[in-house]
């Protein structure tokens, strides 16, 4: 029942429960949940809608809190975090890439990839050099002053990829990223982030796609709030 | 930390997105700002007038005026009621410092040379210039001895000096008055307007002359009266009216043939009706800020309420409830600064055309614009606070999902 700590885990999850209440009615999203996630690991978490996945994922970025049990990373407990901590480690060890890519529509790709490096406060000097890098990095070095709308549903994750990537975050956390994306795109994105991967990168990925959770080195599957399979078992 | 430039820069930013929105919002707060700006600096303007009105009526000064008894349409001095020995009795109450004797004449027309004017004559002792605080702006004023010997000569007001002598000097030239010729030895020191009356639309000369010569008689209509503190003037009202009456000789049932009034009270009145008048404007200016007030809050409200994504973004990468407050602050805050600069701006340009178009003294001090740009900003900070709280407070991923 002892998650294995090891110097390199990034995730480490113990008896996470989430509890939502809708009216009169509780809802368990989560129940006892158990696992960890090591430096450098692509992980697919896969489940049918309602199957808890989500609320998973909130937890992991530091957008919720579990009603019980403990989460840490990177060895700092965040269940018991309080908001404005949890908002810097968000914008230091976390990086986003959401299903609807969730760039500010009146930001230039150049802005939106700047906007986490404002928060973490990295000084306007190294910001630029970045900024493009990461664009670079996911291929847009041309599109830096082009708007969300001028840009293809593709090339729009791809910025939000490069978002995620420019704080140098301890995790990507990964929400239906090829969601909204045609084929052709999805395999960009997928290619993008299976390099990031190959890159050293620690990724956490949600889906409900086979195709995309086979790019994945290890799958945790949900049902119920639960873990039903994961091809590591650490509870 | 985000730094305060950056703050600044994306709040800017925000505005820019709807600026139209912005600048209806402001209207409020310019209106406000500007209408304190010129409430206040008219108010100012009017304050002053009110002291240099009192002092040119001479502060502590009793007007006694004789009522006038006409015989026919001939003024006489002989009509008036005060007499020499009114004057030397009043002279004598205790209360009393100076007493001045004069008498007018309106609408007088006067010559010299082929130019005339129609003015305002007043034959004055020396302690008349003394009391209403008369200067000589050129040349000299009427001296003692001048009235003594009844010499003719005359101290003229601005206006007849520039319409009598356009671009002349006119010391030692000669004005007519009906067959009479005066010698101007003098011009008064610019006196301004008092209520509706130009002081500059006046020529004096020795008081015998009016009196004797002009009209023929030795009673005047008018005598001030300066008494020796300000508390003693109501007394020596009293005082003035019992000796007046024993001096003529009224019977009791008689109402009296001369009045008595304190002249800078009367300016006081007229000035607190105005009070109320101002502080009703200054009033609507406080209504129109906090209107305009209530106007930036429910446009906060609004964009909070539209960006409530953009704020689940920001949060999701990074900005802490702190930060996305202050963003908002700083966004009402930008937004109700602006709104003072350019209510400050438009309230000086109201106040000159005011003051321009009405002919009232206005004065348009710098703390009150800072006062008034403060008050703008204070109410950024103040209406601004609720909806950037409510930002700050939005959760996460609540915000994130919102359409």
């Amino acid at each position: 029942m002892i998650a294995s700590v090891t110097p390199s885990s990034i995730i480490e999850l113990e008896g996470v429960t989430k509890v939502f209440r809708t009216g009169p009615l509780f809802v368990e999203a989560l129940r006892d949940v158990c696992f960890s996630v090591d430096e450098g690991e692509f992980v697919a978490i896969m489940g049918a809608s309602g199957s808890g996945k989500t609320t998973l994922l909130g937890i992991l970025g530091c957008l919720d809190r579990p009603t019980t049990g403990s989460y840490r990373l990177v060895g700092q407990e965040m269940a018991t975090l309080h908001e404005v901590d949890r908002a810097r480690v968000r914008g230091k060890r976390i990086g986003f890439v959401f299903q609807a890519y969730n760039l500010l529509p009146r930001s230039t790709a150049y802005s939106n990839v700047e906007l986490p490096m404002i928060y973490a406060g990295v000084p306007a000097r190294e910001r630029r050099a970045r900024v493009v890098a990461a664009l670079t990095e996911v291929g847009l070095a041309d599109r830096i002053h082009h708007l969300p709308a001028q840009l293809s549903g593709g090339q729009q994750q791809r910025v939000a990829i490069a978002r995620a990537l420019v704080v140098r975050p301890s995790v990507v956390l990964a929400d239906e990223p090829t969601g909204n994306l045609d084929s052709t795109s999805a395999q960009e994105v997928l290619g993008i982030l299976t390099r990031l991967h190959g890159n050293g990168a620690t990724i956490v990925l949600v889906t409900h796609s086979d195709e995309v959770g086979a790019r994945a080195n290890r799958v945790i599957r949900f049902g119920d709030g639960r873990v039903v399979a994961d091809d590591l078992t650490d509870c | 930390m985000t730094t305060f430039f950056e703050q600044v820069r994306i709040a800017l930013a925000a505005l820019r997105a709807n600026w139209f929105r912005g600048a209806l919002t402001a209207l409020g707060v310019i209106i406000g700002v500007s209408s304190l700006v010129a409430v206040t600096a008219v108010s100012a303007g009017a304050q002053k007038e009110v002291g240099d009105s009192i002092r040119r009526l001479g502060s502590n000064v009793v007007l006694v005026d004789g009522e006038l008894i006409t015989v026919g349409t001939q003024q006489t001095a002989s009509d008036r009621t005060i007499t020499p020995e009114d004057v030397s009795a009043i002279e004598k109450l205790p209360m009393v410092s100076v007493v001045a004797p004069y008498q007018d004449i309106e609408g007088l027309t006067v010559s010299a040379g082929r130019d005339k004017t129609t003015t305002r004559l007043f034959g004055v002792t020396a302690p008349y210039q003394d009391i209403y605080n008369q200067a000589a702006g050129q040349g000299r004023l009427l001296s003692a001895s001048d009235v003594a010997f009844g010499r003719s000569v005359m101290v003229l007001g601005l206006v007849p000096r520039r319409r009598l002598f356009p671009g002349q000097d006119p010391i030692g030239k000669t004005v007519r008055v009906g067959s009479h010729e005066f010698e101007v030895v003098g011009v008064q020191a610019r006196k301004a307007k008092l209520g509706g009356e130009n002081l500059d639309d006046r020529i004096f000369v020795p008081l015998p002359i009016v009196t004797r010569v002009l009209l023929g008689g030795a009673n005047t209509k008018s005598v001030g009266v300066r008494v020796r503190s300000e508390a003693e003037i109501v007394p020596a009202m009293d005082e003035i009216e019992s000796l007046l009456r024993e001096q003529h000789h009224l019977p009791p049932s008689y109402a009296d043939d001369f009045s008595t009034e304190d002249q800078a009270a009367l300016v006081k009145e007229a000035q607190s009706a105005t009070g109320t008048f101002r502080v009703l404007t200054f009033a609507l200016g406080g209504i129109s800020l906090l209107v305009g007030g209530i106007g930036i809050m429910n446009m906060m409200l609004v964009s909070v309420h539209e960006r409530t994504r953009e704020i689940g973004i920001r949060k999701s990468v990074g900005a802490t409830p702190g930060v996305v407050q202050t963003q908002f602050l700083i966004e009402a805050v930008v937004l109700s600064t602006l709104s003072g600069f350019v209510g400050v701006v438009l309230g000086i340009v109201t106040t000159r055309l005011i003051g321009t178009a009405a002919g009232w003294t206005v004065l348009i001090s710098v703390p009150s614009l800072v006062v008034a740009f403060l008050v703008a900003l204070g109410i950024g900070l103040f209406f601004g606070y609720y909806p950037a709280r409510r930002a700050a407070r939005l959760d996460p991923i609540t915000a994130l999902r919102h359409d």
